[in-house]
Order: C-alpha cells, then sequence, then structure tokens
C-alpha cells in the first residue's frame, strides 16, 4: 500500500494521492504525485541544479545529522540536508501535510502538501523507513562482488576480447586501491570532504557463462545469484536473445549495467538495466526513416529483407517491417535457415530483386558471400554492427551503392574519443579482436569505477542507477559514441546514428552519408 | 555541519563539466548580490522574499511599477530580473509540428513571448513549469490567442516532435503554446543564448522568460513562479509597454 504511495502516487482507498500548493500554486494528483518522482526510487533525493532535493529514508529524516563534529553519522549524499533537527513521526505529518520543517521552517515550493489520512500516513512513514536502509548485498569484507553475463550463443572471439578487458580493468583496480585522503594538519579535514566516507573496496569479478536453452538461464541466473551474491551486473555479451538476463536483473533488483547486446529489451517501466544503446532496433529505426522519406503519394515503396533466422537480425528485421506497414510501405521477407555461410542467400536475393529497397541483416561470412549485385537503382541498407561495421567484407562491386546503418560515430570523427581506451589495450598487450565490444566494455568498467566513487558508501542499488543517469552526460570519453546521456527515465544512452557508406570502392574508408540521425 | 565544511570538493572527480560548473556556480551565487553585474548584463537584482517587491526597471526607461500584495511573487521566493536584450543566435528549431524554423523569427513574431526549457522525461520540476504555463495560459482566457508561449526541450535527442506533442497534449497545451526541439547544438545554442545552460540538463534550473514585445526587455524569473504570479507579471509588462508604445 505505501510502496502505491510512493512509487505510483496511489492511496490505500485506491484514490489518487492528491498534492496541492499554497496560495494559488499548482495541484498535482496520482503517478505525477508519486514521491518517486523528486526523491528518486532509492529515496535519496537528487541535486538538480539549484533544486536540491533532500533524501527522504528513514535514516536521514528521523536521526540527527550532528551538528557539528567530524564523525559521519549517515552516508554521504549529495543532496543531505544538515541543518535541521531530526523529524519525529508528528512532526514528519506536518511536514507531508503541511510543508513545515521540524524547525518550522516553510519547505520548498515544489514540495506539494498532501492530503493523507492517518492510515496512509503511517504506512507511508513505514515505508520510508525501510526504504534503502543499508543492507549492501554484494558487499562483505572489503569486497565489491560483480558479475558479467555470457550466453552460450555469444560470439567466442568477442568473448574473450571483454573478458580479458574486464579481467585487465578489475586487476589494475584491485593494485592501486585508493583509500580516504589523509586528514590535513591544519583543519582535520581529508583534502576531499567525499573521501572521508569513501570505502575502500576491491572489485571482484564473477563470470556467469550460461550453457543451454535460454528456458534454462532463470533458474542458472537464480542459483548462480545465492552461490555468489553480487552486488551488479557489469558488461558481458549476448547473442539472439539477452530477455531472460534482462528480466532477472529487474526481478532481483540488480543494476544490469551496458552489457554488450545487438538486441536489447525495450520495455516501457523496467529500472535496473542500462544500456549503450537500441543496437540493431536503432539501426531498424534509421532505416525507416529513410524508407518513409522516398515513399511518394502514389508509389508505394517495397522492401526486400534478407536475414538468418535465429540471429539478431529476426527481431530487427520484424521492427522494421512493423514500422514500415505502419506508413503504408511493403514489406517482404526472407528468411534464412539457421547457420550455413553463404546458404540460400542467392534464391533469396533472387526472390528480392523487384523491390527498391533491400535491406540485408547478416553476418559477414554470408556478406562475403554475397554474388552479384543488384541493378545500380535498388538502395542497398545493411546492417553495420551485424555485418562487422567498417572491416565488413563487403564484395566491391557491392560497395558503390550499399549504405550502413551505423549506430556509433563515424571512424573519423570518434579518433580522439577512442584513443584512451585503444591506448590502455595497447599498453597492457590486450589484443583488439573485436574493437567496439571491447571500448564498450572498457566505457562501461570506466563509468562503474567513477560512479562507485560518486556514491561515496551509500551502496545502495537503485542509487547507483540514478547516479550513473545523473552523471552520464558529463562523460568526454564517449568511445564509439558521439555523447551519451540518461535521466531518471531512460535506459539507452546513444540514441542516434549514421547512414553511412564506403568513400571508394577498393580500400575506402567508411563516411556519413548525411547527418546524425535521431529517430 | 561536517557536510559542508568541504564544499568545494562536493563533486570530487575534476575532468567532468559538471564539476567545474558547480563551482562556478558557487562562486556567481554568492557574488550575485553585491555584484549587481552578471555575465548577462543584468541591470540590478531583487530577490524576493515575504511581501514582494517588484520595481522592473529597464534600460532607457524610466521606473515603470512598483507592486506589492497577494498578485505578486510571495509564494516561491523567485528572483526576478530585467534582462534589455538576450542576443538570439541564428539557430534553426524543430517545432513540435515538425517544421524546421528559426529561433529568432518565433521569438520575434510580434507576440509577447513567455519561454521556459523543459525536458519530457524530467520528472520533478519540468511538469511543475508545464503546469504554471497551462493554468497561466487558462487563466487569459480570451487574451490567449494574444500570446506566444514557446517551451525548447533541453533533452532534444530524447524529445522528437511526436514526443513533444505527445507531452504538450497532457497539458492541454493550445495552438499559442509550441514546444521545440532540434539538433543537441541548436538546443545548446538556444539554452546559451539565454544564459539557462548549466553544465547538462541533469542540472536544468526552472526559468521563466517572458517579454511584451520584440525590442522590449525581457522579465527574467529565476525559480518557481505560480500562474497567477505568471500572468501579473505578464499583464504588467503588457501595459507597460502599451504605455511606451502610445507616448
Amino acid at each position: 500500500m505505501s510502496v502505491s504511495i510512493y512509487l505510483h502516487g496511489v492511496t490505500g482507498s485506491g484514490a489518487p494521492l492528491e498534492g496541492g500548493r499554497e496560495a494559488g500554486g499548482i495541484s498535482t494528483q496520482g503517478a505525477e504525485a508519486a514521491c518517486v518522482n523528486c526523491h528518486q526510487r532509492s529515496g535519496l533525493g537528487s541535486a538538480e541544479g539549484s533544486v536540491v532535493i533532500p533524501p527522504v529514508t528513514g535514516d536521514y529524516l528521523f536521526h540527527g545529522h550532528s551538528h557539528g563534529g567530524d564523525t559521519p553519522v549517515l552516508p554521504y549524499v549529495e543532496s543531505m540536508h544538515g541543518n535541521r533537527e531530526p523529524y519525529t513521526a508528528t512532526t514528519l505529518a506536518r511536514a507531508i501535510r503541511e510543508g513545515i520543517d521540524p524547525d518550522g521552517r516553510r519547505l520548498s515550493y515544489l514540495m506539494p502538501r498532501f492530503a493523507l489520512d492517518d492510515a496512509d500516513m503511517a504506512a507511508l512513514i513505514e515505508y520510508l523507513k525501510k526504504l534503502s536502509v543499508h543492507h549492501t548485498p554484494g558487499i562483505a569484507d572489503g569486497i565489491l562482488n560483480l558479475a558479467t553475463i555470457f550466453t552460450p550463443d555469444s560470439d567466442p572471439v568477442k568473448r574473450a576480447g571483454v573478458l580479458d578487458v574486464l579481467e585487465h580493468f578489475v586487476k589494475e583496480k584491485n593494485s592501486f586501491p585508493i583509500g580516504p585522503s589523509p586528514r590535513m594538519w591544519t583543519s582535520g579535514k581529508t583534502a576531499y570532504a567525499k573521501s572521508m566516507y569513501m570505502a575502500n573496496l576491491r572489485w571482484h569479478l564473477h563470470v556467469w557463462q550460461l550453457t543451454g536453452p535460454d528456458t534454462t538461464w532463470r533458474e542458472q541466473l537464480e542459483r548462480h545469484l545465492r552461490e555468489e551474491p553480487v552486488f551488479a551486473v557489469l558488461s558481458g555479451l549476448g547473442g539472439r536473445n539477452w530477455a531472460p538476463v534482462h528480466e532477472f536483473c529487474e526481478r532481483n533488483e540488480i543494476p544490469c549495467l551496458f552489457p554488450n547486446v545487438e538486441v536489447p529489451v525495450e520495455t516501457g517501466d523496467d529500472f535496473y538495466s542500462l544500456y549503450f544503446s537500441k543496437g540493431v532496433l536503432l539501426e531498424a529505426e534509421l532505416i525507416a526513416k529513410q524508407v518513409v522519406a522516398l515513399q511518394k503519394k502514389d508509389a508505394p515503396v517495397v522492401v526486400d529483407q534478407i536475414y538468418r533466422s535465429g540471429d539478431s537480425g529476426g527481431p530487427a528485421a520484424r521492427a522494421l517491417a512493423a514500422e514500415l506497414e505502419k506508413q503504408g510501405v511493403t514489406v517482404h521477407n526472407h528468411s534464412l535457415a539457421p547457420g550455413g555461410t553463404g546458404h540460400g542467400l542467392a534464391d533469396a536475393l533472387r526472390a528480392s530483386g523487384k523491390g527498391e529497397v533491400l535491406v540485408l541483416w547478416l553476418r559477414p561470412p554470408d556478406i562475403a558471400a554475397l554474388g552479384p549485385p543488384p541493378p545500380a537503382e535498388t538502395r542497398v541498407y545493411i546492417s553495420g554492427l551485424m555485418g562487422g561495421l567498417e572491416d565488413m567484407p563487403l564484395p566491391a562491386d557491392w560497395r558503390a551503392h550499399s549504405l550502413l546503418a551505423y549506430p556509433f560515430d563515424v571512424p573519423d570523427r570518434r579518433g580522439v574519443r577512442l584513443d584512451y581506451a585503444l591506448g590502455w589495450f595497447s599498453f597492457r598487450h590486450i589484443p583488439v579482436v573485436a574493437p567496439q565490444v571491447q571500448a564498450d566494455t572498457h566505457l562501461a568498467c570506466s563509468l562503474l569505477s567513477e560512479v562507485i566513487k560518486q556514491l561515496a558508501d551509500s551502496y545502495v542499488r537503485p542509487y547507483l542507477i540514478e547516479q550513473l543517469q545523473a552523471m552520464m552526460e558529463h562523460r568526454l570519453m564517449t568511445g564509439y559514441y558521439p555523447h551519451l546521456a540518461l535521466t531518471y527515465h531512460q535506459r539507452f544512452a546513444s540514441k542516434g546514428g549514421y547512414i553511412a557508406r564506403f568513400s571508394a570502392i577498393e580500400g575506402g574508408h567508411l563516411v556519413a552519408d548525411g547527418g546524425w540521425i535521431v529517430p | 555541519m561536517f557536510w559542508l565544511s568541504g564544499a568545494p570538493s562536493l563533486k570530487e572527480s575534476a575532468v567532468t563539466l559538471r564539476s567545474l560548473h558547480t563551482r562556478r556556480e558557487q562562486s556567481r551565487a554568492s557574488l550575485s548580490v553585491l555584484r549587481p553585474s552578471r555575465l548577462d548584463r543584468v541591470p540590478w537584482v531583487v530577490l524576493l522574499t515575504g511581501v514582494a517587491l517588484v520595481a522592473l526597471v529597464s534600460r532607457g526607461f524610466a521606473q515603470e511599477s512598483t507592486t506589492e500584495g497577494a498578485d505578486a511573487p510571495a509564494v516561491t521566493s523567485a528572483r526576478i530580473t530585467s534582462v534589455p536584450r538576450y542576443p538570439i543566435p541564428a539557430v534553426h528549431l524543430v517545432r513540435d509540428d515538425g517544421k524546421e524554423v528559426a529561433l529568432a523569427d518565433e521569438i520575434d513574431d510580434g507576440r509577447p513571448v513567455v519561454l521556459n526549457f523543459i525536458f519530457t522525461t524530467c520528472s520533478s520540476i519540468c511538469p511543475l513549469m508545464s503546469q504554471t504555463f497551462a493554468q497561466f495560459d487558462h487563466k487569459l482566457g480570451a487574451d490567449r490567442s494574444r500570446v506566444h508561449l514557446m517551451s525548447i526541450s533541453v533533452d532534444p535527442e530524447e524529445d522528437t516532435p511526436a514526443r513533444l506533442r505527445e507531452y504538450a497534449k497532457k497539458f492541454h497545451a493550445g495552438p499559442e503554446w509550441q514546444h521545440y526541439t532540434g539538433t543537441v547544438e541548436a538546443s545548446l545554442a538556444a539554452q546559451r543564448a539565454f544564459n539557462v545552460w548549466r553544465g547538462d540538463k541533469m542540472s536544468h534550473t526552472p526559468v521563466t522568460l517572458l517579454r511584451a514585445a520584440p525590442g522590449r526587455p525581457w522579465v527574467r524569473i529565476d525559480g518557481f513562479v505560480t500562474p497567477s504570479e505568471l500572468e501579473h507579471l505578464y499583464r504588467q509588462q503588457l501595459e507597460s509597454a502599451q504605455t511606451v508604445a502610445t507616448r
């Protein structure tokens, strides 16, 4: 019940929560009045520009924040208020109903005054008391336990590359532990105020290799978690289906940070899974945007698309077809049998010769086996992500008029942003076998490392997600992506891509064919 | 208070834009009262508390009006300043109807403008600002057709025209209220032009700007404002613009 008030703005009676503001102010109801909108899922608040939203968990409300004195009583959070008396149940009820703090001061205009009856108030206060109590699964004896997950159908070459980066990063992390900075003579304070609260944790990475059919993964994941409790899931590599892992993270409320997956899960209200981009689903949106622009009033465009069933191309092709058919485009799907290099490809190409647009969702071996190209007037779109990006083995006679969906920054523009990661690999003799997934893995590790510092010692899982969302946009080293950004309601950090082409038939490099597109 | 003692290093990571920015904000905030002439060439600053005192002065004109009482911003402690001019950059934005438009044309279309900056996935301050616009618009009654309400997205890659339309619908926006998106660069240029860029969208702060007519000074409201307060300021500005015009 109290969960409903906090998260959904629904009171015990089922009626929407009502929040008012004084004299002519704006009132608010239901989901928009829910506490979570400002105080966040963790209850630890946020600092949005000049607007500071304080933590509302029991720890921060009911305990004194030590007036003066240097001993930290509570874990540091950015938005905590120092200058007020602790709340009691009575003064808290007054604050929620009338907007008056324990010292008699008026709360910010942003904070509504809520009409709650005694039962709802009691339930809400109970909820706040238990919210984000500092129970930290996955952290024990100075060790931060993390898992990385590989599905059985993930590419073995990429898997080795990802693991290499992860293991080096963790090893290095543990060889230079950063502890609290020393106290300064004059003030007795530490050089960095936050470092006073900073826990010094070693990282331990658990590799969870899934086996067998995807129907058994749920059970395997739950068993792994029982045996090796972890605080978060970092990176990893998926194949055709990542949904069981995504659902596992949501169900167990475990942050699942930037896995290398081509088909991420796209559902509305999930919270714990963050991705760099929508992968092939983003490619489908980029292609759809261009194809729809080709449509003329009396001449509907016909699109043929070829993909292998059982691979990432299937979901991508379905997403593209759904979007195009909504716009009146005719789509013919040609599904090839799983596996087999080039097998069935010639037939599919022959059958698809009539459309104005041909879309290929194929892996490098199939692309290398493409036969004669379609007529020059056919527009060809190829999935960059599946086909190997700029290293795609596209036959010379296809290169002139093939366009690549490219959900990254183009090679000649991302140099500086990528140099650090590439230098890092080279210095550690890490073979670069899959540059993009390895760079993304390094980026995921760096982001986690940074956000862990940001948490100080508030190891609360939803707070980890909220802090990542808040800091993402400041990051300058964004690897393959021109920029990254998240807000409290977003889960895909990079939102656009290019349509790219090869600049020359032989030895040409990949260039953008037009500007950055945000579909 | 131990957590305040280390204020300059609240943000530890020195390479982020935010930390650089936070420090700049802190120093600027502490100076703003003492040194009225800020970067945006504000002639002076009034901090409104309790019974409000609004005395909007613009360069080149005599003092225009002083008001006090229940209508003036008392509830929200907003800071109101008069800014003679914001140079508008030559950028194009995409309006919620999908049309590409020049920012300057939209602002200088002759109507009084009320402008704010929002993003659709913001659940804390933006819904409050958009509701304020909605109720302000409603309060104008028949005068609504004269005003131009503009909301520019600070998260343009997420806020496609379709999302903006959906958002506008939620707040029952009429034809006089438009939302704008565009490239990241264009949105940034607009934010910088009105001095609302605070390092990133998560540091977005509530700012409302209004101007009675092209050539007239802008009224800048930093902080929250109620619909009545906004209406009061708006009508006051319109009136003084008319006085100047008929003089």
